[in-house]
């Protein structure tokens, strides 16, 4: 046992979780050769997922934060980063929506012709900037 | 001998990083610290396994090992779990399921992200690999980040109908969920403890006491709380929550869902949602119209034009339609029992029915396992809400069964197979 804490640099416990969650994940692309052409296509979008986020987008929104919200004075600054945040969390998962990127499949599907979405995202964001303005008009500029 | 030769081939100073990321002086945010780590991991320790365990009961609901449900997936593989026949009561736990699964998973994304965010700087720690097991584990934990960005973001194109991948979404989608599942078994055991103590420690005295890796040796100055992180953060869940509420409970709340399609309704008694239009499906009118019979088979076969099938005995329920992208939607439907149909066509005892439609799509044909069809409330429906099937719903007649995915209620049918089974 102290052998293998000297070699491998944990207990037993911890390489017999390592190697069960990738014998996992070998199983599942077991599952995804099913379908040769599928396997090539979900192992680009894994890799990308993580390269994308963790690389790019990360990076990219760290850097536009430090270099707009960031230089706010420090009494507004949390009433809108919070409002912006939230807005654009928001965005972050109803996008493909929002841009009419599935539009045309939605119309297929649903048989409804639908706009005005981006619009009403704007509003939520505009909605979201008042109730924060409020709030500094409320506590805000109090001291302290 | 080997141990020896790999350690002196890269020349990696653990003590001195590279610039940059490397560094710890290089995270500035005074926002990041163990215990938002850790609290934002809770969250999602509670939150996830729901997701999880909601995901793979859908995939039992869809009976894959029925019929052709499994849509050319192979059924006999490590992951192919198909644990039990999926019940029919009560009529809304696929409404339930799939609901808490798409409304969680819109919910925590933001809580992902933001976890993702909080611990960052761990993917350029100093030295990248310190022992086997940390090279294990950082493996691991690439397979976490990786398949939970995969599901999340797979999951949040399909119920935005923007199919942006080449690859089948059910499969892939499935086997994504397993990976993510394997990971998530390692990675709680292995941080359970860190999250508990990280949620009890102060980090003033982490400060002193030699710093911790996520928190920031020289933070930026302060110009926003956690707690207003936290608000922000809660706050897009606490909306995306709404959107998911209302495309699945649907009804009066169904304008909550004001950011995602299936947020608005046609108007009338019969403008509730719709998954597949007529004019989408291809068929000809002429496909529907005087000449058109449905034919049963069992022990014999039986052919129905939709008189005969209006003259049968006819039955109303309450039932909801509920989608795999977690919205739903319950009408009155009136129709002919499957049941009675069955006994029609001389089948006795437990039977699945095979259903398959004028339209051979994706989900042209669907098995029901002998629970559906024993329910009484299982029917081949001709009228909703007391006025005829609209082409749209379905018309000649379509199949509405309690608690099913619904796609599996088979629109514009023009064949029932049943299959005596023993149950």
């Amino acid at each position: 046992m102290t052998r293998l804490r000297a070699r491998y640099g944990g207990g037993p416990a911890h390489l017999l979780a390592s190697l069960a969650s990738l014998a996992i994940a070998g199983a599942a692309v077991i599952g995804w050769t099913q379908r040769p052409r599928d396997l090539e296509n979900v192992l680009i979008w894994f890799g990308a997922a993580i390269v994308l986020h963790d690389i790019v987008l990360l990076p990219i929104y760290s850097l536009v934060d430090r270099h707009t919200l960031g230089r706010l004075p420090v009494q507004v600054a949390a009433y809108v980063r919070v409002p912006a945040l939230t807005s654009a969390l928001v965005l972050a998962v109803v996008f493909p929506t929002v841009f009419g990127f599935g539009a045309r499949t939605e119309h297929n599907a649903s048989g409804i012709v639908e706009h005005g979405y981006l619009a009403r995202w704007l509003m939520l964001s505009g909605i979201l900037f008042a109730l924060s303005g409020l709030a500094y008009a409320v506590r805000g500029r109090r001291p302290g | 001998m080997s141990l020896s030769v790999t350690m002196r081939a890269p020349r990696i100073d653990p003590d001195r990083p590279p610039p940059g990321p490397f560094r710890p002086e290089f995270w500035r945010s005074p926002l990041r610290s163990p215990r938002l780590t850790a609290l934002l991991g809770l969250i999602l320790l509670i939150g996830l396994p729901v997701v999880a365990i909601t995901g793979l009961l859908s995939n039992d609901a869809y009976q894959p090992g029925l019929g052709g449900n499994a849509l050319g997936r192979h059924t006999g593989g490590p992951l192919d779990l198909y644990l039990f026949g999926w019940p029919t009561a009560p009529s809304w736990l696929y409404a339930l399921t799939q609901g808490l699964h798409v409304t969680l998973g819109l919910a925590l994304f933001p809580v992902v992200l933001t976890k993702l965010w909080s611990v960052i700087p761990r993917l350029f720690e100093w030295p990248p690999v310190r022992s086997p097991a940390h090279a294990l584990e950082r493996l691991t934990l690439a397979l976490l980040v990786g398949s939970a960005l995969f599901e999340f973001v797979t999951g949040i194109l399909n119920i935005q109908y923007w199919y942006a991948f080449k690859f089948d979404f059910p499969q892939a989608h499935y086997y994504g969920a397993w990976v993510f599942i394997g990971a998530l078994l390692a990675h709680i055991p292995l941080k359970f403890g860190t999250m508990r103590r990280s949620l009890r420690a102060r980090e003033e005295v982490m400060a002193v006491t030699g710093g911790h890796s996520l928190l920031s040796p020289n933070p930026a100055p302060v110009t926003m709380s956690r707690r207003a992180l936290l608000t922000a953060v809660g706050g897009a869940s606490v909306i995306l929550l709404a959107q998911g509420i209302g495309q699945s409970v649907g009804g009066r709340v169904r304008g909550l869902a004001f950011l995602l399609p299936r947020g608005r309704t046609r108007p009338g008694p019969l403008g509730f949602p719709v998954n597949k239009t007529w004019v989408s499906s291809g068929l000809k009118l002429a496909a529907v119209g005087d000449d058109w019979r449905l034919t049963v088979s069992g022990r014999r076969s039986v052919n129905f034009t939709r008189a005969q099938l209006l003259a049968l005995p006819q039955h109303t329920h309450e039932l909801p339609i509920a989608c795999v992208e977690g919205w739903s939607t319950t009408q009155a439907w009136t129709g002919v029992r499957v049941r009675d149909l069955a006994a029609l066509a001389g089948v006795r005892g437990a039977a699945t029915v095979t259903s398959i439609s004028l339209e051979d799509g994706t989900y042209g044909s669907a098995t029901l396992g002998h629970e559906q069809v024993a329910d009484p409330r299982t029917l081949l429906a001709l009228s909703v809400n007391g006025q005829p099937l609209p082409l749209d719903h379905g018309y000649p007649a379509r199949i509405i069964s309690p608690a099913i995915p619904g796609v599996h209620c088979t629109k514009w049918i023009a064949e029932m197979r049943f299959t005596e089974v023993s149950a």
